[in-house]
């Protein structure tokens, strides 16, 4: 639409149909030429209403929709919600239990960062990378299906443990495909990341400030991006993750590319998480005896929960009411913020051209903006 | 750093959850000055969210401001309840990014913020009803009211009923089972 | 802006062309069909000749995917209600909560996953008696 008491303005939609956007929403841009001068989120093409409809529901029965919060991790979710419910009812759980939540959030976590590899790369036109991650997310999709009997959706992350234990072999079927991707790894690393084409659409494109970066609550890739070490995992350990040994790779410049250095560099982490946590998978129960869905109730009380996904912290803030219903269960996941606060913030001057490109860098996903 | 709280807001509760995670709850009036206390005297200078429950048998909406340390290492949830028809001040002016979460929450809640120049609707389009999140908007009239279920599932049969049915049939059959045989021993 | 060559970054994306000699990840799918992992979470199942009709499945099912209806099949002698689940597949979001609480273990998920039909009505499913 071209303003035409400003003829030099020019107002597209950049979505929600778009390849390069990242999920059902849609930027509003401003442009004069092909530089932004203002950028308006708009999200309500998704809007599902679970916050509202798990309060129609007993707690079993909600555990199946809050997999659906996120579709490109939706483990997080389930180990957010099952936290919370623990903490409210004062459940504890087994030792083997963890130890398999943390191998799931693991392999979720890869399973997304290839699945943003696909996305960063097919923004700037390198299609190849895009197609070989996809495949790549697929054998760890293999892995989720014979372990939970879903492969997207795993409602898997029970209150009280987990629902299936480990089929026979799983174990070694891991270590193959962790030694698989490491060696991918390094292909990935030659066409993608030290790509000369990646490197000058990508160096010095959206740069955000540090001390902005804390100030208004900005989590994962973008914190780490900037140099600050920011992960749940280490800053407020779940589960077995003070256990374990692993670093938080952080880069300097704040850039595009410096995120996905910090991306690629965890990819590595989780791959040394997963050897880990592999090796040491103790034998036992996995679930604890739960009551029956109508007799489960949970305290008056509230809590605050986080699990560190793939694209930074992601919390839940549940309310119980003394009956079998949960009385309040807030999401925050990090596209909120990411995708309103930051985005409009950091398009303004950029090329159209790197709309795309900044978009999949922030790791926004309308899913949870508008649960 | 309780016990200060304690002494100068006169909170009665400050509840330790774990070792990452506290709440407090404080007088809706006093709630910006404890976020500014904790903000610039214990450098819990981020806000991750602002959450809400409706407490509709209390007549109140409990509004929790989760604050970080800069650090990250620990949470502090600053509540403070208000009621269910009142606006309330926005905190945007110190926190940028209030501003996205007090327009979620005056979507869903119809809160108004004071002071939020940017209260438009987020993700409901022309949206006439009452607010989905609070308690009184219930989703299964508005459902039954605006939409149609498929057919083709209307030979459900309450199980509970048909069971009671079929015992007392199989009762009622037995009996008179029991008096054909009654029957027959006294005519013979 | 300064502008310099770099050598190791134009190069080393060439290297995607050893990809030419390797083995394809996809398979022929028509012809070579991928077999479904054990424990998938598929179709419904229910063995007649177990279930007790108590209507557990139904209850905890939230998105009110199943009804109890009676059909002329022969069903358990126990069967207090003498009636079986139907499931509608367009509600169902094979969580297989219903199959964790069935008494008798008779509701269980098959691997078989494809329904192809024209109808719509199709969605309403009996569970395969097995
Ligand atoms: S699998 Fe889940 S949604 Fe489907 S019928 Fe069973 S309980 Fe209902
Ligand atoms: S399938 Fe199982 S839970 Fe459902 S009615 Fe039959 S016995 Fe009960």
């Amino acid at each position: 639409m071209i303003k035409m008491e400003t003829p030099k303005h020019i107002t597209i939609f950049h979505g929600p149909q778009h390849p390069g956007i990242t999920g059902n929403m849609s930027v509003e841009l401003d442009l004069i030429g092909e530089t932004i001068q203002k950028a308006t989120t708009h999200v309500g093409y998704l809007h599902r209403g679970f916050e509202k409809l798990i309060e129609r529901r007993t707690v079993i029965q909600a555990f199946t929709i809050v997999c659906r919060i996120c579709v490109p991790e939706p483990d997080p979710n389930e180990a957010n919600f099952a936290m919370a419910v623990e903490e409210l009812a004062g459940i504890k759980i087994t030792e083997r239990a963890k130890y398999i939540r943390v191998m799931v959030l693991e392999l979720s976590r890869l399973s997304a960062q290839f699945l943003w590899m696909a996305g960063q790369s097919g923004s700037i036109g390198l299609y190849a990378v895009g197609q070989w991650a996809i495949a790549d997310r697929d054998l760890i999709l293999d892995l989720f299906e014979e372990l939970t009997g879903g492969r997207v959706y795993h409602m898997y992350v029970y209150p009280g443990g987990v629902r299936r234990d480990l089929p026979n072999g799983f174990l070694d079927k891991v270590t193959d495909l962790l030694i698989y991707l490491k060696e991918r790894m390094n292909l990935y690393n030659d066409i993608f990341i030290n790509n000369a084409s990646f490197k000058n659409r990508a160096i010095g494109v959206g740069i955000i400030d540090k001390e902005e970066a804390v100030a208004n609550g900005y989590v994962g890739q973008v914190l780490r991006g900037c140099g600050i070490k920011a992960d749940v995992r280490k800053d407020a350990p779940y589960l077995i993750y003070d256990e374990l040994n692993f670093e938080i790779p952080t880069q300097k410049a704040g850039d595009v590319y410096a995120r996905a250095l910090v991306r690629r560099d965890e990819i590595l982490q989780s791959i040394n998480i997963l050897e880990q946590v592999v090796s040491k998978m103790p034998k036992g129960d996995i679930m604890i005896k739960m009551p029956t869905h109508r007799k489960f109730k949970l305290p008056k009380d509230d809590t605050w929960v986080k699990v560190e996904s793939a694209r930074g912290e992601f919390a839940y803030y549940m309310a119980g009411d003394g009956t079998e219903k949960i009385r309040r269960m807030q999401v925050k996941g990090p596209s909120l913020i990411h995708g309103f606060t930051l985005l409009e913030d950091l398009l303004i001057g950029a090329e159209l051209s790197d709309v795309a490109l900044i978009m999949n860098s922030l790791g926004i996903c309308p899913p949870e903006i508008e649960r | 750093m309780y016990s200060k709280i304690k002494n100068q807001f006169a909170t009665p509760e400050i509840e330790i959850k774990r070792n990452d995670l506290s709440k407090v709850i404080v007088k809706r009036d006093r709630l910006f000055e404890l976020i500014n206390l904790l903000r610039l005297n214990y450098s819990y200078v981020t806000l991750n969210a602002i959450t809400c429950a409706d407490w509709i048998e209390d007549d109140h909406f409990a509004l929790s401001y989760i604050l970080t340390t800069e650090d990250r290492k620990h949470t502090m949830m600053v509540q403070a309840l208000i009621g269910r028809d009142s606006a309330f001040d926005t905190i945007s002016h110190i926190f940028k990014q209030a501003e996205i979460m007090e327009r979620d929450l005056h979507e869903m809640y119809g809160i108004k913020f004071i002071g939020n120049q940017n209260l438009k609707e987020l993700s409901l389009e022309n949206w006439i009803h009452t607010p989905p999140l609070r308690r009184e908007f219930d989703t299964l009239k508005f459902v039954n009211e605006n939409l149609t279920f498929r057919d083709g599932r209307d030979d459900n049969v309450d199980t509970k009923v048909e069971t009671k049915r079929l015992r007392a049939l199989k009762k009622a059959k037995k009996l008179a089972e029991e008096k054909a045989k009654d029957d027959k021993n006294g005519n013979s | 802006m300064k502008w310099s060559i770099d050598i190791k970054g134009t190069l080393s994306p060439v290297s995607i062309l050893g990809a030419f000699f390797d083995k394809p990840n996809t398979i022929a799918y028509p012809q070579v069909k991928k077999e479904t992992a054990k424990g998938y979470r598929g179709f419904h199942t229910n063995v007649l000749s177990d279930c007790i009709g108590c209507s557990n499945c139904q209850d905890v099912c939230m998105n009110d995917a199943i009804d109890m209806i009676k059909t002329d099949m022969e069903y358990n002698a126990k069967n207090a209600s003498q009636c079986i689940p139907r499931i509608d597949y367009g509600r169902c979001c094979w969580c297989s909560l219903c199959t964790d609480v069935c008494p008798p273990d008779s509701l269980k998920l098959d691997e078989e996953y494809m329904n192809v039909s024209k109808y719509a009505s199709d969605f309403i499913y009996i569970p395969k008696n097995q």
